[in-house]
């Protein structure tokens, strides 16, 4: 458990230290370290740069990259399915087209109301594949299949709203929905911490019912748990941490899934123990596709949502691959 | 005494069957002009049937002549080609994995031959069609290699649902590679934006023209083989038993799939859903019998895909709907239809 968990916080600081010292501008932690002791020797330039833009990059990655990877270990303990991921529930299309109406129709600016957008976005969307993918109760096959279709619903409505609404918001909403960290803001980082720390606290309350999930809904139910109302509240949970962090940084896919797939195999089935050292996986991840994206081909730059489908979706098809003697 | 229907008399229905289906096929055959005369008609500009008509008997060079010859009947065309080629490309994959959910857009075949064109473009610099078709096809097989690939191996064989994951995990690598790509293409981007979701628009003589004898061939060679189609269907051991040479015609019919699928993206883009909802469609109405199924979907798929299209440039004003959406709109709740009713379950 500890060992893990000292990993990944190196990494983080790493990558942290790492993504202060790359960029445009020459600058680095050592600036911040001078300005500490001699606030005069650093120009204001640098200063701004460090503070203002590399520094809540940073730590928006972080956060987006805990909160999905928490949502995709929650996805997987409620659906029994290790190829489950927000992503394939149509979660993330959910959030995306609710917070492109939000950002294009509406004119939402403030990322608070863009946080309500997508949960609202993605809850609907979970609502509907449910519903959709109920006969008698819930196969997996029926999720997995819906969830697909009803992404892509989800995508030719934004791409209707991409074409017919005004083009400098458009333009906006097009970056952020690729998943980038562009333009992320202290306010930003400080709206989605304050927002996850509700699903975070309840979902590391709820880890002992999180492991019982995982016999089947009749054990569960014969050692006590209401299943029903249990699922449902962490569905609810897991749509408020995805949808947070999409509205924050747009869809940055498969974190959800290698997040908790690479926990627990480090880590085993404990959701105790899972659920933290998946968020920090998860936040390792989105830092390192982040700090790639920015600096593989600098100065352009590829939104960290297609570095993370690029080095993710391999991932999932070599899961695809390794379990293919077993049931869907 | 009951009568039993005897030989001769399941053959005269068999036969009057026969019949009313050629019949309807002829039918659906003499509809493709009228129907194509009335989308050279849709669009911002009113075109009279006449104008259709005087600018290919006795073009004068004038505004009307000009837009009804280089940009809406090549646009009519290409989405008469695609729609075919998709569709039949479609129910040829449903035949070969006997999987409800064969097409190729779910199965990432369309993916594929994008993604290949958009490589070829950018980083190689092709830019006339009958060039880049060729990195068409090679992206069209090997996405559809690598689906198959992940989806059929294995103890439990080619659940509906693995097969639908791995086309949706390889979909999703090629069109991130292809965004990627594009990001840094500005020019390409602007030139390609409508194209990646799957457009009919500013198609010109000049590009379809090349791609246009591909997908010919592949439709003919889908029709002649359709017997083939009809026993790969009945799956692998029932085939062999009837003394098919599965790895023949699967071979045969992969090239046929790649050949149609990566001529219609060349012109159309990866238009998804044609391949999906039409063989299904043509399966409700004739039954099981792929011998019927390919030319029927032919037919239908063009006919779809030309509506489609129309619709989506003058059903709101101003504004060019891909046929790529509109045909995600048609065919996205087709596909929930078939993922609730349709599937087996499993648990």
């Amino acid at each position: 458990m500890k060992r893990p968990l000292l990993v990944s916080i190196a990494a983080i600081v790493f990558l942290a230290l790492l993504g202060m010292a790359f960029g445009d501008h020459e600058a680095g932690v050592g600036d911040l370290l001078r300005w500490w002791w001699h606030p005069d020797a650093v120009d204001p330039m640098t200063l701004t740069v460090l503070v203002d833009f590399r520094l809540p990059r940073i730590a928006l990655a972080g956060l987006v990259g805990a909160s999905l990877a928490l949502a995709g270990a929650i996805t997987q303990a409620v659906m029994r399915n290790p190829l489950a991921e927000p992503g394939i529930l149509g979660l993330n299309s959910g959030a995306a087209l609710a917070a492109m109406v939000a950002i294009v129709m509406i004119g939402g600016n403030s990322s608070f109301y863009l946080s309500w957008a997508g949960t609202a976005g993605a809850l609907a969307m979970v609502g509907l594949v449910y519903a959709i993918a109920w006969r008698d109760g819930i196969s997996t096959t029926q999720l997995i299949l819906v969830g697909i279709g009803l992404s892509t619903l989800a995508g030719a409505f934004i791409t209707v709203i991409s074409i017919i609404g005004n083009v400098r918001d458009v333009q906006r909403a097009l970056i952020w929905l690729n998943g980038s960290l562009y333009d992320a803001t202290w306010a930003k980082v400080y709206g989605l911490a304050v927002w996850m720390i509700l699903p975070v606290g309840l979902a590391m309350l709820l880890s002992r019912e999180l492991d019982l999930l995982r016999y089947g809904e009749d054990t569960a139910r014969s050692l006590g748990q209401k299943a029903h109302i249990v699922r449902s509240g962490l569905i609810i949970l897991c749509a408020m941490l995805s949808g947070a962090a999409i509205s924050a940084t747009g869809i940055v896919g498969f974190v959800g899934l290698i997040g908790p797939h690479l926990a627990r195999a480090t880590v085993g089935h404990g959701h105790a123990r899972l659920l933290p050292v998946a968020a920090l996986f998860g936040a390792v991840l989105v830092m390192a596709a982040d700090f790639i994206g920015r600096t593989i081909i600098a100065p352009a730059q590829i939104p960290a949502g297609l570095m993370t489908a690029i080095l993710g979706t391999p991932y999932f098809a070599y899961l695809l691959w390794k379990g293919r003697n077993a049931v869907v | 005494m009951i009568a039993l229907p005897s030989q001769s008399d399941i053959q005269r229905a068999g036969l009057a069957a026969d019949r009313i289906k050629t019949s309807v096929l002829v039918a659906l055959v003499l509809m493709l002009p009228a129907i194509a005369l009335w989308s050279i008609m849709q669009g911002k500009l009113a075109i009279t049937p006449g104008d259709v008509v005087s600018a290919h008997l006795a073009f004068d060079g004038s505004r009307i002549h000009v837009i009804v010859q280089t940009i809406r009947v090549p646009r009519v065309l290409a989405g008469l080609l695609a729609g075919a080629a998709l569709a039949v490309a479609g129910a040829i994959m449903q035949a070969m994995t006997n999987n409800p959910l064969a097409s190729p857009g779910l199965f990432g075949v369309n993916a594929g031959a994008a993604f290949a064109v958009v490589m070829a473009m950018s980083v190689l610099g092709v830019d006339a069609s009958a060039a880049y078709v060729w990195y068409a096809f090679a992206g069209a097989a090997l996405a559809g290699a690598a689906v198959l690939a992940l989806g059929t191996t294995g103890k439990t064989g080619p659940g509906p649902a693995r097969l639908a994951l791995a086309g949706a995990v390889i979909t999703a690598f090629l069109t991130a590679l292809t965004t990627s790509v594009l990001i840094f293409d500005v020019a390409l981007l602007d030139h390609l934006r409508l194209w990646t979701a799957g457009s009919l628009g500013g198609r010109s003589m000049p590009t379809i023209a090349p791609v246009m004898p591909y997908i010919v061939i592949g439709l003919l060679a889908a029709f002649f083989v359709r017997h083939q189609v009809m026993t790969l269907s009945l799956g692998i051991d029932t085939a062999r038993s009837l003394g098919q040479s599965p790895l023949l015609w699967r071979g045969l019919c992969g090239v046929i799939v790649v050949l149609l699928a990566g001529g219609a993206v060349s012109i159309a883009g990866p238009v998804g859903f044609v391949g999906l909802v039409v063989p299904h469609i043509v399966r409700m109405l004739v039954g099981v019998d792929y011998r019927w199924i390919i030319p029927f979907s032919a037919v239908a798929g063009a006919l779809l895909l030309v509506v489609a299209d129309a619709v989506g440039r003058s059903a709101l004003e101003g504004v060019d709907v891909p046929v790529g959406v509109t045909m995600a709109f048609v065919g996205a709740p087709f596909f929930l239809y078939l993922a609730r009713y349709r599937l087996g379950r499993s648990p």
